[in-house]
């Protein structure tokens, strides 16, 4: 397969940046170019058609010296390390960490193999020559969480990367947002390596603006007795797909993994992740909540991949869907693949609207129709939030919440 | 203090009640009987205004006002409760939180003062004592694996924290053993007794048994059948149903 020519603005824009690439980066435009921007025609994708999204795309890269916009009270309030990607631009503050904790402005890495047929992974490879890399080293407790801030603005492309590792017995909090205005297409690969019993809790949080075409990659490597817990909110935008590429590598290690997506007016969440099971005996519980109104569009893909060595893996999977609305929409592929026998995996999945006899007994006893509604809602949501560990981070999530509701 | 006269209601096209009237003064007991299906059910649920339990014709007043096209959370507002014959589970919905907020709610509405989360705290630990509700029950989600006896405790806490001007209630003794029917009466009793403002409270007890009627002793009792009153009478007749049945009161409607 030869790859094609460009086909659109944003394409023929992409293609002039390569001229004198190294073969790395040349070699992942190839990739790229060979499938152009997935559409709902290939597996995984039929939901979230980036092509249709793009096609008319402006050319031109996001502009470079935008400035952040101020950091919300809440999240202030948890005093983070704060560190801004701005349309790609990666903004360190000095002497940003404490002591066990090395970073700075590295070249960008290549994709795991698994990604390489993901072609906005292989355009971001393609795409992105300077990455943040921060190192926690063996044994160290970082107190202050981190906070990844991925602002875009105006209109027009970003890539940004991002190589996190842990070392042995070393735990960090993360909070990465999505935010700002425009209609940019913003795309994000992190990979993160968690040594031995270390472990990472993320949070991620996209409240962009209706416009914004998101698509973020978070690519854990987990070895043995690791955790890695990540609970993710969305509102949506014009398209907003977060992945999540998950390997467990060394016995004995635990993933939880929550996300939830309140979707208003036509505004689009895709909570993709694969979970890949190489060694013997890890955990993993996975939850999603999509609630969705008006023309808001819910879609959960979550696949477990449980190899022959990975023995005694316990995994289970749940997917719920609410919709406010005749003209919402859900859709939900929980997947297992499993080559082991001796396993205990599970996946449910269901979709369904408020109960509306639990509505007319909270009536009775004196609450307005929406306010009835709104705690049904925000019940049904917050089981996703049960395992952040951060108290300052769950109030920030259930406030987001609670204000979305008001609007609904 | 709750006027029913001539009701109709339909549901989903069909007439239930039936040209139903019914009047309970303040301060007083009135019990319903009545085989299943006769529309005692449908008459709470369209006193309370449920969507769907479509009132066709007459008129139903708390106090002198009229309560059909009130919202039901005005309704609960204005004193109105319903004491459901199958209690709602609600996951993921904390019961102190709910009934706190269902309480002040009320009280908004009729411009009261709302209750602190403090004194709420009081109030529901004192009122949870009568009932036989736990403190870990409490601290569960809204009626989660809850037996159906303790659904019905949980109806009466909120009866006895509300304290409604009027209440409905539709089989609260389904499901109870003769020390919770007990409970049920003193809840009743105590509310009967207590003057809220100028006027007593008044009640509506629909059951199928004597055995509740012994421990709330209805003023008077009527029989439902066919979607109207057929036969009223006094507490006396309620034992005259207990023993001969429905049958002879039905051939009359």
């Amino acid at each position: 397969m030869t790859a094609r020519a460009p086909s659109s603005p944003l394409e023929t824009a992409l293609a002039a940046r390569m001229r004198g690439a190294p073969p790395l980066r040349a070699n992942a435009f190839d990739a790229f170019l060979k499938r152009g921007f997935p559409h709902r025609r290939i597996e995984g994708w039929r939901w979230t058609d980036f092509n249709a999204a793009l096609r008319e795309a402006p050319g031109a890269p996001a502009a470079l010296h935008e400035t952040a916009p101020p950091l919300a009270a809440d999240l202030a309030g948890l005093k983070p390390i704060e560190i801004r990607i701005i349309n790609g631009r990666i903004d360190i503050p000095a002497a940003a960490f404490p002591a066990g904790v090395r970073y700075g402005i590295v070249d960008a890495v290549g994709t795991i193999p698994e990604l390489e047929t993901n072609p906005i992974a292989a355009l971001n490879v393609a795409m992105t020559k300077k990455a943040i890399g921060i190192e926690i080293a063996e044994g160290v407790a970082l107190a202050p969480p981190i906070l990844i801030r991925h602002i875009g603005k105006g209109d027009g492309f970003s890539f940004a990367q991002g190589l996190l590792r842990l070392c042995a017995g070393s735990s960090a909090t993360l909070i990465e947002t999505f935010e700002g205005e425009g209609a940019a297409f913003h795309s994000h690969l992190f990979h993160l390596v968690l040594k031995d019993d270390a472990r990472l809790d993320r949070a991620l949080l996209c409240e962009t603006g209706e416009r914004a075409i998101i698509h973020s990659i978070f690519a854990p490597k987990i070895e043995a007795r690791a955790r890695f817990t990540q609970a993710s909110l969305s509102f949506g935008s014009r398209l907003a797909r977060h992945e999540t590429h998950a390997h467990f590598v060394a016995p004995g290690a635990a993933v939880d993994l929550s996300s939830a997506a309140l979707l208003s007016d036509e505004r689009h969440s895709d909570f993709t992740s694969e979970i890949v099971f190489l060694a013997e005996g890890a955990t993993t519980r996975q939850r999603h909540k999509g609630v969705a109104k008006d023309k808001g569009r819910n879609v959960f893909q979550g696949k477990f991949r449980v190899e022959r060595s990975a023995q005694k893996t316990d995994a289970r999977m749940t997917a719920d869907a609410l919709l406010l609305s005749d003209t919402a929409e859900t859709n939900a592929k929980p997947e297992l693949e499993i080559y082991a026998d001796n396993v205990a995996c599970a996946h449910g999945s269901t979709a369904g609207a408020l109960d509306q006899n639990a509505i007319f007994y909270m009536r009775q006893r004196g609450l307005s129709d929406s306010e009835a509604r709104a705690m049904l809602i925000a019940a049904f949501v917050d089981s996703a939030f049960d395992s952040i560990q951060h108290p300052g981070i769950a109030q920030a999530f259930r406030k987001r919440v609670s204000k979305w509701l008001e609007g609904a | 203090m709750l006027k029913i006269d001539n009701l109709h209601v339909s549901v989903g096209g069909h007439e239930i009640i039936r040209g139903l009237t019914l009047a309970v003064p303040a301060g007083e007991v009135h019990a319903i009987m009545g085989p299943n299906g006769s529309g005692k059910s449908t008459l709470s649920f369209a006193v309370a205004g449920r969507e769907g339990y479509d009132v066709t014709a007459g008129s139903v007043t708390l106090d002198g006002e009229s309560v059909l096209g009130l919202d039901p959370s005005a309704r609960a507002a204005k004193g109105l409760f319903l004491s459901f014959q199958h209690p709602m589970e609600i996951p993921g919905v904390a019961t102190m939180t709910f009934i706190r907020t269902a309480l002040n709610a009320q009280k908004k509405a009729r411009g009261e003062a709302e209750v602190s989360a403090a004194d709420f705290l009081k109030l529901i630990r004192a009122k949870s004592k009568i009932v036989g509700l736990s403190d870990e029950k409490l601290k569960r989600p809204f009626n989660v694996g809850f037996s159906g006896g303790e659904k019905k405790r949980m109806e009466m806490l909120q009866l006895a924290i509300f304290e409604p001007r009027f209440a409905i209630m539709d089989e609260t003794d389904s499901g109870l053993d003769i020390d919770a029917l007990k409970m049920v009466g003193d809840v009743v009793n105590s509310l009967r007794g207590q003057k809220n403002g100028k006027t007593a409270r008044g009640f509506l007890v629909i059951t199928h048994y004597q055995r509740l009627l012994d421990h709330i002793k209805p003023d008077r009792v009527h029989v439902l059948a066919g979607g109207r009153i057929v036969k009223s009478g006094g507490p006396e007749l309620a034992r005259v149903l207990e023993e001969s049945g429905y049958e002879q009161f039905i051939e009359a409607a």
